[in-house]
């Protein structure tokens, strides 16, 4: 059987880019606020509305979707953060309640969005045209590489103001000892939302990104927010290089098994393939010790 | 001649108080034993005792374990005998069960009636849920994922190759134990989120599968058609009762296998190896992972048979059994009750349920109102409806001592929680007495009293006066101010003592003062603004 390797290649790392994103926010929020973002979801779908609004009502510009979507984004990752990290961080057994609080938070979103928006899908403008290159023997769309190259841009900006900025110093110093920063003068409040906005922005990001293949619907966050929490699992939460690798390998594995198999097969590869890593590695390809977080 | 009035009505009124503070030592030592007690009344219902009825206890056959909790005490105030019941809790839920037993069908119409049989099945999928998640302390949420699949495959075998009911309700366990060994080979390997997280990608799985596979009803939305436990022939209003009773049946035995696991053995090992206290327990001689395979595997089966009820129930299952918001929506009722007990799995198994079941008209804003709730519960309380009379209770306490230390103020008063730290309890005392005191110390200072000190540093001084310097005189040597001649009779300074041997008095300021009386009464100033300020 022949397989064509750019296709597959492509295909991986589009999915792998738009996976890092979600992965990302879900590993970043985890590291420094120590909260499993189950509502991670949400910011996706509602972000994706966020983005479809703009379309309908403002103009349908490949640019304005996108920041609205970002925007969107950034707008519920803190609202999160407001209910389920400010009134819980510094209360007894917070991690199960922050996590029980998001995932109330999922069920409460996507009804209301269901309320508001009604069951059917929404469909965005295509950001980035209609056309497609041919690239060796492989045809490659517009989309596909606005969507490789939009998040990759997005992901290195994010890891460079992570490493660079005043804010990105605080983020770092409230993962790797929240008390110690505190007492050293980084409030956690506003660095936690901080956190929160750029992470929802990213989710943002591959809300729109996703929304070019599929549609907008109350329940389009439920498989990427499963698919980037199978990212950061594998790539070990807390990490950003692991679920960087993570990305790219859960792509390649969906991509192959897309070809190979067919779409059916993808979730049950994907989870054979997650399971058998933790079984090996209990913490992910590159997770740092949970008591580092405590 | 007002100072010594003033004096003499402060000694009597020292005297009054002192008084009293012994009478009322004695009296409270006398009528209670127990001081803890008081301001706290306890509200137990108490029975008379005598003779042998005090110590007899109903057992029962065969065991040493009583069904009540009982304890027998002495009554402070008229020292007759009584018993009173320790731990009311077996009341209440013998009143609720009752309750369940006879008002649905008594008072219910027929939707009630099927909302309390989904009521009774949801009970005791979340009481079986709670031996996982309370008892072994491992978060898993693959718990109606084992129902589904349990429900499914029992469902498959009847429509298939026409199992009838009660095969159903034995195949069920097989099913359900099949799964519990795939979900427990990753619960030794992973801990906490990690297998939390999983599980709900297992359940999102099973979800795509069943979904996407012909076998299993992918064109038809589900698997319908199997067979039911109802006789021919019944009438509407007699099926749903039986079906009532079922369920309730079902919740009972679920009770009953949390009882026999949570109260025995197993129970007991498990919950001395929590999550990240592994170690101490294998030090004890533990075997955690064996003792969590088995919860495993027994919830497992007891899950898959409550999915093989579950299919003959609604004649099928559907995949919404394995939907994010069905998962959701189980975890609502546990956490909204309280994570860890049966009681709070039950009470929010029935809040749910009465939202989603019984106020229909209330449309989509159902699940909305469910997941507000349980939004607010996971963000008021520690552990759900159960733990708020405890935390109701420590929130009263924190007002109460914040309410004593405003009236008490600050300096004088040591908190009973401080107390309990420091050994010598004498220096509790004289920090209380040091600080009347000084407060009665304060009043007495007047610009009189200060002019009487210039006028004569030596003496003869009033009665109020003496009184100041009786006090200034009794300090500690650290940090007490001396005067240092420079010069004699020509330059003195005032400096503070170390309270150090071989470490010299420090000097206090540069003012220098021609002669001691003056020194003097700078020192007597500066004492007297320590004493105002402190």
């Amino acid at each position: 059987m022949h397989i064509d390797l750019t296709y597959v290649a492509l295909t991986a790392v589009s999915l792998a880019s738009i996976y890092g994103l979600l992965a990302l926010g879900i590993s970043i929020i985890w590291s420094s606020l120590g909260m499993i973002n189950m509502a991670h979801g949400f910011t996706f779908a509602m972000a994706g509305y966020g983005a479809w609004l703009a379309a309908q009502y403002l103009a349908p510009n490949g640019i304005l979707v996108v920041a609205a979507g970002i925007l969107t984004g950034a707008l519920v990752g803190m609202l999160i953060g407001a209910i389920a990290f400010l009134p819980l961080y510094d209360k007894p057994n917070y991690p199960l309640r922050s996590l029980i609080a998001t995932l109330a938070i999922s069920l409460l979103g996507s009804q209301f969005l269901l309320w508001v928006f009604g069951p059917r899908v929404k469909a965005l403008p295509k950001v980035f045209g209609q056309e497609s290159f041919h690239l060796g023997s492989a045809v490659v769309s517009a989309d596909k590489l606005g969507a490789i190259g939009s998040s990759v841009l997005v992901m290195l900006v994010t890891l460079i103001w992570a490493k660079r900025s005043r804010r990105g110093l605080e983020i770092r110093a409230m993962m790797q000892n929240p008390e110690g920063a505190a007492l050293v003068g980084v409030d956690l409040r506003t660095t936690a939302m901080a956190v929160m906005a750029v992470t929802g922005a990213l989710a943002g990001l591959a809300s729109v990104l996703l929304a070019q293949t599929y549609y907008v619907s109350p329940y389009a966050g439920i498989t990427p927010l499963l698919k980037g929490m199978i990212v950061a699992l594998a790539g070990g939460l807390g990490s950003i290089q692991g679920a960087l690798i993570a990305a790219i390998l859960i792509g390649t594995v969906e991509a192959l098994t897309a070809v190979l198999l067919g779409g059916s097969y993808v979730l049950i590869t994907q989870f054979g393939f997650i399971i058998a890593i933790l079984l090996i590695r209990p913490r992910g390809i590159a997770g740092m010790l949970e008591h580092t977080r405590e | 001649m007002v100072a010594l009035s003033k004096t003499l009505e402060l000694r009597a009124r020292t005297e009054q108080e002192a008084g009293e503070s012994a009478a009322s030592k004695e009296s409270g030592g006398l009528a209670s034993p127990d001081l803890s007690l008081v301001g706290s009344r306890r509200l137990l219902p108490r029975m008379p005792g005598h003779g042998d009825r005090l110590w007899h206890r109903l057992r029962y056959p065969f065991t040493r374990r009583t069904p009540l909790l009982l304890a027998t005490a002495c009554n402070a105030k008229t020292l007759a005998a009584e018993k009173s019941i320790v731990d009311k809790r077996p009341l209440y839920w013998i009143a609720g069960l009752l309750f369940l037993a006879i008002a649905p069908p008594l008072l219910g119409d027929n939707p009630l009636l099927s909302a309390a049989a989904v009521f009774a099945i949801y009970a005791a999928i979340n009481i079986v849920w709670t031996l996982v998640i309370g008892t072994a302390g491992i978060f898993s949420l693959a718990t109606l994922a084992v129902v589904g699949a349990a429900a499914y495959g029992s469902a498959y075998l009847s429509i298939a190759h026409g199992l009838p009911w009660w095969g159903m309700i034995a195949v069920g366990p097989l099913f359900g134990l099949a799964f519990g060994v795939v979900i427990a080979i990753p619960a030794i390997r992973l801990e906490g989120f990690y297998y939390a997280l999983l599980t709900v990608g297992l359940a999102e799985l099973c979800r795509v599968y069943v979904v996407q596979s012909r076998a299993l009803g992918s064109a038809t939305g589900g698997l319908f058609g199997a067979d039911t436990y109802l006789p021919e022939g019944l009438s509407d209003r007699a099926g749903l009762v039986l079906s009532y009773y079922a369920a309730l049946a079902l919740m009972l035995a679920a009770l009953a296998l949390y009882r026999m696991i949570d109260g025995q053995r197993l129970g007991r090992l498990l919950r001395a190896a929590p999550e990240k206290q592994e170690a101490f327990a294998e030090a004890l001689g533990i075997n955690y992972r064996a003792a969590r395979i088995q919860v495993f595997l027994i919830s497992s089966a007891a899950l898959g048979l409550i999915g093989g009820f579950y299919a003959t129930y609604f004649k099928g299952a559907s995949p919404s059994l394995f939907s994010m918001d069905s998962l959701l929506l189980l975890l609502a009722m546990i956490v909204i009750g309280g994570i860890g007990t049966t009681e709070g799995a039950v009470v929010g198994t029935l809040i749910v349920v009465l939202f989603d079941r019984v106020f229909i008209t209330l449309g989509p804003m159902r699940l909305i109102i469910i997941a507000a709730i349980m939004l607010a519960s996971v963000l008021f309380t520690r552990g759900g409806l159960f733990s708020i009379p405890a935390q109701f209770a420590a929130w009263r306490e924190k007002k109460k001592s914040e309410r004593r230390v405003l009236r008490v103020g600050t300096g004088g008063e040591t908190m009973p929680e401080q107390a309990t730290d420091i050994r010598d309890k004498q220096s509790i005392y004289l920090k209380r007495f040091d600080k009347t005191v000084r407060d009665r110390l304060r009043m007495l200072i007047t610009d009189e009293l200060i002019a009487e000190h210039r006028r004569s540093v030596a003496g003869p001084h009033g009665d109020a006066l003496e009184r100041l310097l009786n006090y200034f005189r009794r300090a500690a040597i650290v940090d007490k101010y001396a005067i240092l001649a420079v010069k004699p009779f020509a330059e003195y300074r005032i400096v503070a003592l170390s309270g150090r041997r071989g470490v010299a008095p420090r000097l206090v300021d540069d003012k220098v003062y021609a002669t001691s009386e003056e020194a003097q009464h700078a020192v007597f100033l500066k004492r007297v603004q320590d004493l105002n300020e402190a």
